[in-house]
């Protein structure tokens, strides 16, 4: 994709050398981030090249202008995904769980607008509101609106447009069950065994969680052998 | 509890919140006013339908939208009893503006956003304030089962209320008692592992668990709110109206009886026990206190107010009291007799053209030439707010709102929220009630409702700042920090401009408001 610049297909991975540990505390970027950007990345380039492909049909430029309009930039941000994920994690210290949500809701936004096609240039947008809401909702303690426009590179008053944008396009069902939110753990790492075979052979790391989805403030990543083969969702 | 099976995904809502325009409603008045946004009572226009409407406060640009209502329109949006206000809808107001490329429809919630809820025609604190109100037996039965059953539900569903208190419980004049006020609410996990803020929940109906800082709580704090409601409803009055934290431990204390490691195993390991703990050992005198209630009554009572949430009752145990199946047995709401609503809002406007024309007359008497003084009445000049007195027109409301929470403890939608509403604020028990019909209180005052006299006004001052500064990280740089600091009240949830505006930046910001 081209907003990854010089990153390819496998960056994320090349930062994975020390094992996984518990402690959020430490500065190494959560694996689940990691899993999470690498599957997103995957979405864009995907439907990237999907509207290259439909580029020709005139009608696909309105239609996505109608449905996506507000989080739609005029150009790629140059920031990649993965970067762009991280520096979110960095900065405003939301739990990882939250980030799992946030990728939740863009799911939930995709199933209930068919329509709307996660590009390169409305991923950036997508994300920190996705993110920030999902902050929001799960973590009693949260950086407001106008420091997650700052770390996100939007101005408040946008971001705060994409919020509102969002919470009615998701008609305000952000509650997200423990099962569910399981599911899409597993989901995201089947995707990741899916797409890098070979990379991870055995022994994913499993997203556990521990609470009940509305009360998680960390969401613990550990090994686990047994998950190797989680359920289709 | 509805838990959506794992794979669902929750795409089958029947309607798309936020579809319709508020135009579908004619406004009727507005019947309260506070830092979440003003309530208005409004009608239909398709089906006549009378309902709520209370307008979310968008003009906070730092804090986006505010989290106390994502929270309340998600919790209400799975919450569906007849004991808990039903949310109908979310609507919208375009706005008239056009974005800067003339499209109207850039900021299509540039107008406003507001939640419909079913109109409710008073709240318990209003009902129970008025001259010469007595709640007969089967009344208060049947009111307390509502409440229960109603709470009940909502632990079912994993959701704690944390904001239980008179004004936050709604009464239409079919007898029906509704849970209101989400806005603190949370779900949570029957494990309580998970920290949860203990600034919650409004002082007088606090627990001692969450005055001694626990973080980890559960169902059991809403009954000790519930425990308060039903003392007050028998007593008369407030039965712990402390005005900080520390004097509100020691009223509980003093009734209750201190707390030790034997009638409440742990107690010395909540984190503020050595601070707060009494001097001297207290002996429990509830039963001696309160001898005079009924048996069974005190019986229940006794079983609410246990200070171990682990040991106090549940819900769904308290509607197994023999209180409830004992004669008189709780009455059938819709024997209930039927009172006048009367909304903040509608009397201080009959009250305010009530004195205009007194003045009127007395100007007439002294100066003839004056027939209509421009000059508002001495106590408006004296708030700064100078509009005329003259016959409600539509914007009088919003302006008369701000006269309204300027003039102190009288309006019922003002009640100190959050960290700066600090106790030292208020004359002690003066501060105003989140409710929005006792407005009977005061009325011979003459006054803008209040003046400058500290009322007996009812709700306790809330969030005051804790003694030990602990709570989350909120406020400070980190927005809007824990659940409980902008923050709404009143039986709509709005909560008082007055006390609660430096909370909310924007405040006399009228951009957002009513499409005249």
């Amino acid at each position: 994709m081209s907003a990854g610049g010089s990153d390819n297909h496998h960056p994320l991975h090349e930062r994975l050398p020390e094992p996984p540990r518990h402690s959020l505390d430490e500065p190494t970027t959560p694996r689940v981030l990691l899993i999470l950007s690498s599957v997103v990345e995957k979405l864009v380039a995907r439907n990237d090249k999907l509207m290259v492909e439909l580029k020709s049909g005139s009608s696909v430029e309105n239609h996505l202008r109608k449905s996506l309009d507000t989080f739609h930039g005029v150009r790629t941000p140059g920031i990649s995904i993965s970067k762009y994920l991280e520096r979110i994690y960095k900065y405003t210290n939301c739990s990882p769980s939250c980030f799992v949500v946030g990728y939740m809701y863009i799911d939930r936004l995709v199933h209930r607008y068919p329509d709307f096609l996660v590009v390169s240039l409305n991923v950036h947008r997508l994300l920190v509101t996705c993110i920030m809401v999902a902050s929001k909702m799960l973590d009693d303690e949260h950086y407001n609106n106008a420091f997650f426009a700052r770390v996100g590179g939007v101005t408040n008053a946008e971001l705060n447009r994409l919020e509102v944008e969002l919470l009615f396009m998701l008609d305000f069902g952000l509650n997200v069950s423990s099962g569910n939110f399981e599911c899409y753990c597993q989901h995201l790492e089947k995707q990741v065994m899916i797409f890098d075979d070979g990379l991870i052979t055995n022994g994913v790391e499993r997203l556990t969680i521990t609470n009940s989805i509305d009360d998680i403030t960390e969401l613990s990543v550990e090994n686990d052998v047994q998950s190797s083969s989680p359920s289709e969702i | 509890m509805a838990v959506a099976a794992p794979n669902q995904l929750n795409l089958t809502e029947s309607s798309t919140w936020g579809s319709r325009s508020v135009d579908c409603f004619e406004k009727l008045e507005q019947i309260g006013e506070g830092t979440y946004g003003q309530v208005f009572m409004a009608r239909e226009i398709q089906t006549g339908e009378i309902v709520a409407l209370k307008k979310i406060r968008m003009d906070n640009e730092r804090e986006g939208f505010p989290i106390t209502a994502i929270r309340e329109i998600k919790i209400l949006k799975k919450l569906h009893h007849e004991n808990v206000i039903d949310l109908k809808e979310i609507v919208t107001s375009p706005g008239r503006g056009t974005d800067e490329h003339g499209r109207p429809d850039g900021n299509k919630y540039k107008g406003g956003i507001y939640m419909v809820f079913e109109y409710m025609d008073h709240d318990l604190t209003g009902l129970s304030d008025r001259p010469g109100m007595r709640f007969s037996v089967p009344q208060i039965k049947c009111y307390m089962r509502q409440l229960l059953t109603g709470l009940h539900y909502c632990h079912v569903n994993q959701v704690l209320h944390r904001d239980i208190k008179g004004s936050n419980l709604l009464i239409d004049n079919n007898g029906n008692l509704k849970l209101a006020d989400f806005g603190l609410a949370r779900s949570c996990s029957t494990d309580h592992n998970a920290n949860l803020t203990n600034r919650v929940i409004t002082l007088w109906y606090r627990p001692p668990e969450l005055l001694l800082g626990a973080t980890k709580y559960g169902p059991a704090v809403d009954m000790w709110s519930v425990g308060c409601i039903f003392a007050e409803l028998l007593h008369g009055k407030p039965i712990f109206p402390g005005k900080d934290e520390p004097e509100q431990l020691n009223k509980i204390f003093e009734l209750c009886g201190s707390p030790d490691e034997v009638n409440w195993p742990g107690v010395s390991k909540t984190p503020w026990y050595n601070n707060l703990k009494p001097s001297r050992p207290l002996k429990r005198r509830l039963r001696d206190v309160f001898r005079h209630f009924d048996r069974h009554a005190l019986e229940l009572l006794d079983r609410m107010l246990t200070l171990d949430p682990s040991q106090r009752i549940a819900a769904k145990d308290a509607l197994d009291a023999e209180y409830f199946w004992t004669d008189p047995l709780p009455c059938d709401p819709k024997s209930l007799p039927k009172y006048e609503s009367s909304h903040e809002f509608q009397t201080k406007k009959k009250r305010q053209q009530q004195r205009q024309h007194d003045e009127a007359a007395k100007r007439q008497k002294v100066q003839h030439q004056q027939q209509h003084s421009r000059l508002p009445p001495i106590q408006q000049t004296a708030q700064g707010q100078g509009h005329p007195p003259m016959r409600t027109g539509p914007n009088q409301n919003m302006h008369g709102n701000q006269s309204q929470a300027v003039g102190g403890p009288g309006h019922h939608y003002g009640k100190p929220r959050g960290p700066s509403g600090g106790p030292g604020r208020y004359p002690p028990g003066g501060n105003p009630s989140g409710g929005y019909n006792h407005s009977n209180r005061g009325q011979g005052m003459g006054g803008y409702g209040s003046g400058p006299y500290p009322h007996q006004g009812r709700a306790p001052p809330y969030g005051s700042s804790g003694p030990q500064g602990a709570g989350p990280r909120g406020g400070g740089n980190y927005g809007s920090g824990g659940p409980n600091f902008p923050h709404n009240s009143g039986p709509y949830g709005a909560s008082g401009t007055g006390r609660g505006s430096n909370l909310m930046p924007g405040n006399r910001n009228q951009q957002y408001s009513w499409q005249q």
